[in-house]
């Protein structure tokens, strides 16, 4: 399986790596800082490409730009009859990214949306919990996803809520997914109503974000969900809380991980975006695409649906539309 | 020092036995008895706590208490708290004060015009960690306040009191008894009110009873540029005898330039014996606040003083209890400030 990576910033790198662990051949990159993009290239044994060549070249597409690049080079890729990878979140309109699910099924590609929260393990664990019935009806979920704000350099792209949706799009979407995706297999149902606030809607010049977001489904149980731009710099908590008529599911990155380490205090480098720490087991990224190669390869499905990606877009953008109004939102 | 004579009004209250028991360790005081006039929960109270029982609340009021505490059930905090201010009983009253506005209202009537005070059962306020957080935020060097998230989810009482899942005595259920905790601690910490309250309320953990079980309240508190958004979590949302305790009072404040998280009962051990209540148990330690909160109405009693959490305090947490349910039937967002 010949791979092709169009984005080499954080998340095109990260995926550049598990796409290798898995076993696949990447053989062609596109990005424009072409420094960068050589060294990875050189690393890697693969081609810095055109865009043309990349289509040419790979079988699978592998897009990690940001958001409103989304649309268009997923189009390019299906057309040319590639299967596509494509960055969460999917679009930032429903428009989009329905034209983006048509345009692949017509065109007979499959779409594979990063909604990488799902192959964390503790999401999966959770997930198979609730799935064997162990807690019931499900009644509350709690969901945190608390970070810094974005200081990529260059072009901090995130901090545009025009391009990235802000912390509902951009952060958050990943715990709409999972609350779509714990609901469904609870039997709750999907969203009927959503409720946001946040500092920024409060407050346009503060310095980070937090939203507040409570979903309702349509069984009753009720969801909240809090995503933060906000902490310090190398701050990055998540958690969740899911209760239902039998029993509770908890669990947060503070709690004790496998490795704790203990050293001596050094000048450490923070990433410019934050990611989620990881805990003992196999990297969820990499998870991810062992997972999208094995769809491919077995024509088997991918645990995240391009419905399922719509469907978390949908919601985060009615917490959007909260935000603005001040309104509650029906679904 | 002068020695206090006190009552206790009814052991409706999951809260009774603690006061009995804080009552028999404080000093200078002279606990005349309880009055309760259900059979079992007398005979109950009076094995565990050994004190003197009075079949009806006229009997104990009769003995001239000069301080109650209200241990009823919500519904009947009015009623009790005409006949404690008649007698002229300084009163410390269980939350939610009542289960209607006008209730309350009247309650406050009934202690201005005997010249009693009112004093809300708010036990965190009193809690060491809070404490530290508000001073904390006092120095005001963290910037703005971006939002606060609290949780206060617990075991559904009803298991250890059935009345706390009664529309009519408790007045609902889950938002009832567990959103005024931590909107007390909110106005407390920021010297706030609630401006705006958008709530989902909804009972799918006990689709039997007649009242919710489940609650996520969305508060705006203070106005203008001083708006804070703040959450609040008082669902019945931990399982009944298989959790470990009956809950958490968690809260996190962040900050523009920093955050705190509070548990303030995060002093525990575990504890896994078949012999002791439950399989898993957090046996706690750390937290004294009940204690303090009710030497410290007994010193304004005393010492004639003002009582530092007031009706006024009790009447804004059922404000933004009763606005939750208005909120979650009608969808809108309930204004309760400009």
């Amino acid at each position: 399986m010949r791979i092709g990576i169009i984005g080499l910033g954080l998340m095109g790198q990260v995926h550049l790596a598990a796409w290798r662990a898995a076993g696949a051949e990447v053989v062609a990159l596109y990005d424009q800082n072409t420094a960068q993009t050589e060294r990875l290239a050189r690393e890697h044994n693969a081609k810095v490409c055109s865009l043309p060549e990349l289509l040419e070249l790979a079988d699978v597409v592998d897009i990690c730009l940001p958001t409103p690049q989304h649309l268009e080079f997923t189009l390019l890729a299906a057309k040319a009859g590639k299967h596509v990878v494509c960055e969460k979140p999917m679009a930032l309109t429903l428009e989009d990214a329905t034209t983006m699910l048509e345009t692949c099924q017509k065109a007979g590609v499959r779409l594979f949306i990063a909604h990488v929260v799902r192959f964390f393990e503790q999401y999966q664990t959770a997930a198979a919990s609730i799935a064997r019935g162990e807690i019931g009806a499900l009644g509350t979920m709690r969901l945190k996803r608390a970070g810094y704000q974005p200081a990529k350099e260059g072009d901090n792209w995130f901090l545009d809520e025009t391009r990235s949706g802000g912390v509902p799009l951009d952060l958050m979407v990943h715990d709409f997914d999972v609350a779509n995706w714990f609901a469904g297999l609870a039997g709750a149902g999907l969203v009927t109503r959503v409720f946001a606030r946040s500092s920024r809607s409060l407050h346009p010049d503060a310095k980070g974000d937090v939203v507040l977001a409570t979903l309702r489904f349509a069984s009753g149980a009720i969801a909240h969900l809090e995503g933060a731009w906000a902490y310090p710099k190398g701050v990055f908590r998540t958690g969740f809380d899911v209760a239902g008529t039998d029993g509770v599911i908890e669990w947060r990155s503070d709690d004790a991980n496998s490795v704790q380490s203990f050293l001596p205090p050094v000048a450490q480098s923070i990433a410019s975006v934050g990611l989620p720490v990881l805990s003992g087991g196999a990297d969820p990224y990499h998870l991810q695409i062992a997972h999208v190669k094995h769809a491919l390869e077995t024509n088997s499905p991918f645990l995240v649906t391009p419905e399922d990606a719509l469907t978390a877009l949908k919601v985060g953008l009615a917490v959007r539309e909260s935000l603005g109004s001040n309104l509650v939102v029906n679904l | 020092m002068k020695t206090l004579r006190i009552g206790i009004l009814s052991t409706a209250h999951v809260h009774a036995d603690g006061f009995a028991d804080i009552l028999q360790r404080t000093p200078n005081i002279e606990i005349l008895g309880f009055s309760e006039s259900l059979v079992t929960r007398a005979e109950a109270f009076s094995s565990s706590t050994k004190l003197k029982h009075f079949a009806t609340h006229a009997a104990l009021m009769a003995e001239r208490p000069e301080a109650v505490i209200i241990c009823s059930e919500t519904s009947l905090h009015l009623p009790l708290t005409r006949l404690a201010a008649r007698g002229g009983a300084h009163i410390l009253c269980e939350k939610p004060i009542a289960t209607t506005l006008e209730d309350a209202l009247q309650m406050q009537e009934v202690c201005q015009a005997a010249g009693v005070q009112f004093m809300t059962a708010y036990p965190m306020r009193f809690d060491s960690s809070l404490i530290s957080l508000k001073a904390r935020l006092a120095q005001k060097d963290l910037g703005r306040v971006l939002a606060i998230i609290g949780i206060n989810h617990a075991e559904n009482p009803m298991h250890r009191r059935a009345w706390f899942a009664n529309k009519t005595l408790a007045g609902g259920g889950a938002v009832m008894d567990h959103t005024v905790h931590l909107t007390d601690l909110y106005r407390w910490l920021l010297e706030t009110e609630v401006s705006r309250v958008q709530a989902e309320v909804s009972n799918p953990f006990f689709p039997d009873l007649e009242i919710d079980s489940a609650g996520f309240a969305t508060l705006i508190l203070g106005t203008g540029e001083t708006r804070v958004p703040a959450s609040i979590d008082c669902s019945w949302s931990r399982p009944v005898g298989i959790y470990p305790r009956w809950g958490h009072l968690k809260l996190e404040v962040i900050l523009e330039d920093g955050a705190f998280e509070i548990d303030a009962f995060a002093g525990k051990l575990s504890l896994y014996s078949s012999r002791a209540p439950r399989i898993a148990n957090w046996l706690g330690w750390g937290s004294d606040a009940t204690a303090k909160m009710l030497g410290a109405f007994l010193d304004a009693v005393r010492s004639d003083t003002p009582v530092p959490i007031t009706w006024q305090d009790g009447y804004e947490g059922l404000r933004v209890a009763l606005a939750c349910y208005d909120s979650s039937s009608t969808g809108q967002n309930i204004k309760l400030m400009e």
